[in-house]
């Protein structure tokens, strides 16, 4: 692993993290301080407060932005007292602490514009550090006064408060704390010293807190040193034998007292550099709410739904021998500005896939830390886009497979290297194209495999033959535990949920090949668009239906006792609706499952549609509920037919069809005999 | 060189297809009607995810309609960028069959299966019969099938 980090690459995925946990910052502090108010402990809230704080300084040191680290370093330690108080915190601890959370937001608005981060306010981290002391003023005892460290600037500079800390702390703890200068070259690599190796054989000797390179001449005429910071009990000796010798150096952190400023005061008005609003978001984007171009769709929606009348009035004009023409001419230029306009709005709701996949490789630098493993990203998407709303839905099953195929399926750097592998793992996110509106994704690794016996005998099954019954497996609901057993089946956790967010919510495929030893490859496949729907769900005759809640003009009883029925409306009966008659067909009969003379049927309910301009109502047994569906159209030609728009999953894993009742109306409202053929044959077909 | 097929049975008889056409055998528990489509359409299924239609095999091939089973099965099958369902009283047999085996079926049975078969073949004391299966489902249009 090299010490330093591309900036450039990690900064927007830091800055969306870093807002959006200084939010959830603000909002606990905040909850935090009404519970002080009533004098309640708020422990939850210390703690999400505390995570927040320690993520933004983790991710701050990644892209080494120190001054964020200090603030929420002395942040961080405060609240740890406030947690070991059973969430307790100073009331006097809030406005200090708000401050802290201002100071970094700041920070990160002047990364966000390109510029560097101030230093740290001086008064802020004594105000800080007074917190601290406050809190627990045993503990804090030896912090008080921390001694500092003899390292020149260049080094000094590079360390973060905890880090100096460590130093300083772990140095009376009966280790010494030492620096070894160790500078590399062609003829020591050639004899396999490098600073990697170097790292593995200092390990054991001791704890290694920060490895930095320094460039500037050296002995040897080299140009680069790495300075290794420690804190060991091994002999100078064992150092310089680990480092491979000379020019390698050993030397002693002398730790000086009294303790010097390290931070350079700065003047107040650099504080005040707030950048203005407008300015902050940089480049040619935008951020626009996603319900704004949902707007933007439903006016033209509206607007094609007017077209379809204009088409008819200018046939009727035409009928009537009209000269229409031009008109023509004039509709069929507007049907296809139509079409490029809603190609466009479709557009703007597209999203790159690797913006998508931003978040990946600060994930895995985090599943690299916590699981020990030596693992490679890689992330080859290309400039593919999807639908924002699929994006949305997608990540989090690609963070689950990310975070599976790092926890379980790549095995330790020993156990590799035993298994004759590289070290250091893969794991691969990519996509190879689309394909008739479908994303091809794969995430793959080079690590154990599925270890199908295993699997079996945790699920209670026989083993499984196939790679996708081996899938369908992992993915069963309840199958994802979190004991040791599945270290060694290899995967485990929460495939349900990647299941069914690809399949089910999303209406993908998902599919996997795995070998014993050589790695696993999850594909996934999803569509680059989904429609949702706000739907209202009804039964009717046994099965449930969905209509689009903005097609539904009215939601009424029906009061059987008052229907009219007129002779010879084919079973049409008529209800009174703010002193017009408005029409009632029974849905089920429309839909081919009731009775053929629509009589006796059990409506209670009915919806109220707009049909050609007139109010129309369809009965049903019953409504649901209102909930927001997944549009599926239905592209097969057996199926296509008027008056079903698509179907959705509610959950249930079988399709429900989704209606548009005028359509339906219109295509099925006349021709009797038609209407009773088809009752007969479906009730054949439900036999 | 033998081919791979997929073997099932509708009312008694049996039926093969490619099993390189085949995606899939799922077990059926029952089709979301659709109103309005072919009378042989059963409706919509969903297959792992995905919403297919599925014909009913005794419908289309004018028998009796039976009551569903634990043996039912939705043959899934791939036909050009469709995915199809075909709807089957039982189907749990592969069977390798040399092209040579497959015979053009009896003038009789062309006329009484409605071109539904395409072939047949004796296979030891069996005769199984190989379906044509875009024309099982009913091509590509609506009312190609001339029942409407």
């Amino acid at each position: 692993m090299s010490a330093s980090v591309d900036l450039a690459d990690f900064l927007p995925a830091y800055l969306a993290e870093a807002e959006e946990l200084l939010g959830m910052g603000h909002r606990q502090l905040l909850a935090m301080e009404a519970s002080i108010r009533r004098g309640l402990p708020h422990p939850r809230a210390v703690r999400e407060l505390f995570r927040a704080v320690h993520t933004i300084k983790g991710l701050s040191a990644m892209v080494d932005v120190e001054p964020i680290v200090d603030i929420a370093h002395w942040m961080e330690t405060c609240l740890r007292h406030a947690d070991r108080a059973g969430g307790r915190l100073p009331e006097a601890s809030v406005e200090p602490l708000m401050e802290g959370l201002r100071e970094i937001e700041q920070r990160v608005r002047q990364l966000a514009a390109g510029k560097q981060a101030s230093p740290v306010p001086p008064g802020l981290l004594s105000r800080l550090e007074a917190l601290d002391a406050e809190g627990a003023p045993g503990v804090s005892a030896a912090k008080a006064a921390p001694a500092a460290l003899a390292l020149e600037e260049a080094v000094a500079s590079r360390l973060s408060a905890a880090e100096r800390e460590q130093l300083t702390t772990g140095a009376t703890d009966g280790r010494r704390a030492v620096r070894l200068d160790f500078i590399p070259g062609a003829d020591r690599a050639a004899n396999g010293i490098t600073i990697n190796s170097v790292r593995e054989r200092v390990a054991p000797l001791g704890e290694t807190v920060k490895v930095l390179p320094l460039s500037g001449p050296t002995v040897g005429g080299g140009a680069l040193t790495f300075v290794l910071l420690l804190l060991t009990e091994a002999s100078d000796a064992a150092l310089l034998e680990a480092a491979g010798g000379p020019p390698a150096s050993v030397r002693p952190l002398a730790v000086v007292a009294p303790r010097t400023p390290a931070l350079a005061p700065l003047p107040e008005s650099a504080l005040a550099d707030e950048e203005p609003e407008e300015a902050r978001r940089g480049g040619g984007s935008l951020r626009v709410d996603v319900s704004r171009l949902d707007e933007a769709l439903e006016r033209l929606a509206a607007l094609v739904v007017n077209r379809s009348r204009l088409t008819r009035a200018v046939a009727a004009l035409t009928a009537a021998g009209a000269p229409t023409r031009e008109l023509q001419a004039i509709l069929q230029e507007n049907a296809r500005q139509l079409r490029d306009m809603r190609t466009a709005i479709l557009r703007l709701r597209m999203v790159r896939v690797g913006d998508v996949l931003e978040r990946l490789p600060l994930l895995v630098r985090g599943l690299r830390r916590s699981t020990g493993k030596s693992v490679r990203l890689e992330l080859d998407v290309g400039d593919a886009e999807l639908d924002k709303a699929v994006a949305d839905r997608l990540l989090p099953a690609l963070v689950h497979l990310v975070r599976n195929a790092v926890d379980h399926a790549l095995e330790s750097p020993e156990a590799r290297r035993a298994a004759g592998k590289p070290e250091e793992g893969v794991v691969r996110v990519a996509s190879h194209g689309r394909a008739g509106g479908l994303l091809d994704l794969t995430v793959a690794d080079d690590g154990r495999g599925v270890d199908a016996r295993a699997v079996a005998a945790r699920a209670g099954v026989p083993v499984p033959p196939t790679p996708d019954a081996l899938l369908e497996v992992l993915c069963r609901p309840g199958f994802s535990t979190r004991d040791a057993a599945n270290a060694t089946s290899g995967r485990g956790m929460g495939m349900d949920i990647v299941h069914r967010i690809i399949v089910d919510h999303l209406g993908g495929e998902l599919g996997m090949e795995t070998r014993p030893g050589a790695g696993t490859t999850f594909r996934l496949r999803v569509p680059l668009t989904i429609t949702l729907l706000d739907a209202l769900v009804f039964e009717c005759a046994g099965l449930r239906y969905a209509v689009a809640v903005g097609s539904v003009e009215e939601l009424i009883e029906v009061d059987a006792a008052r229907l009219v029925w007129p002779a010879g409306a084919g079973g049409v009966a008529l209800l009174e609706r703010r002193g017009n008659s408005v029409p009632l067909m029974g849905l089920a009969r429309l839909l081919g499952r009731g009775e053929a003379d629509g009589r006796g049927g059990s409506v209670a309910k009915a919806l109220l549609v707009r049909q050609r301009g007139e109010l129309v109502a369809y009965g049903v047994d019953r409504l649901v509920g209102q909930q927001e569906i997944v549009l599926r159209p239905l592209e097969d030609p057996l199926v296509r037919v008027p008056g079903v728009v698509g179907a959705t999953d509610l959950g249930d894993g079988r399709p429900t069809l989704v209606l548009d009742l005028a359509a339906l109306g219109l295509a099925r409202g006349g021709g009797a005999p038609h209407r009773r053929r088809a009752s007969v044959r479906e009730e054949g077909r439900l036999a | 060189m033998s081919v791979l097929h997929v073997v099932f049975k509708v009312d008694g008889a049996e039926y093969v297809l490619p099993a390189a056409d085949v995606l899939q055998m799922e077990s059926f528990t029952g089709a979301t009607p659709v109103p309005g489509a072919a009378p042989h359409v059963a409706g919509l299924v969903q297959v792992r995810g995905r919403v297919i239609p599925v014909v009913d095999a005794r419908l289309r091939f004018g028998l009796p309609p039976l009551e569903r089973t634990l043996d039912s099965r939705v043959v899934v099958a791939q036909l050009g960028s469709r995915v199809v369902g075909l709807v089957v009283d039982s189907a749990r047999e592969v069977l390798k069959l040399d092209p040579q085996q497959l015979k053009p079926p009896p003038p009789l049975v062309v006329e009484g299966a409605r071109g539904f078969v395409k072939a047949v073949a004796q296979v030891g004391p069996r005769l199984v019969m190989l379906i044509d299966f875009p024309r099982v489902i009913g091509e590509e249009t609506l009312d190609g099938d001339g029942q409407r």
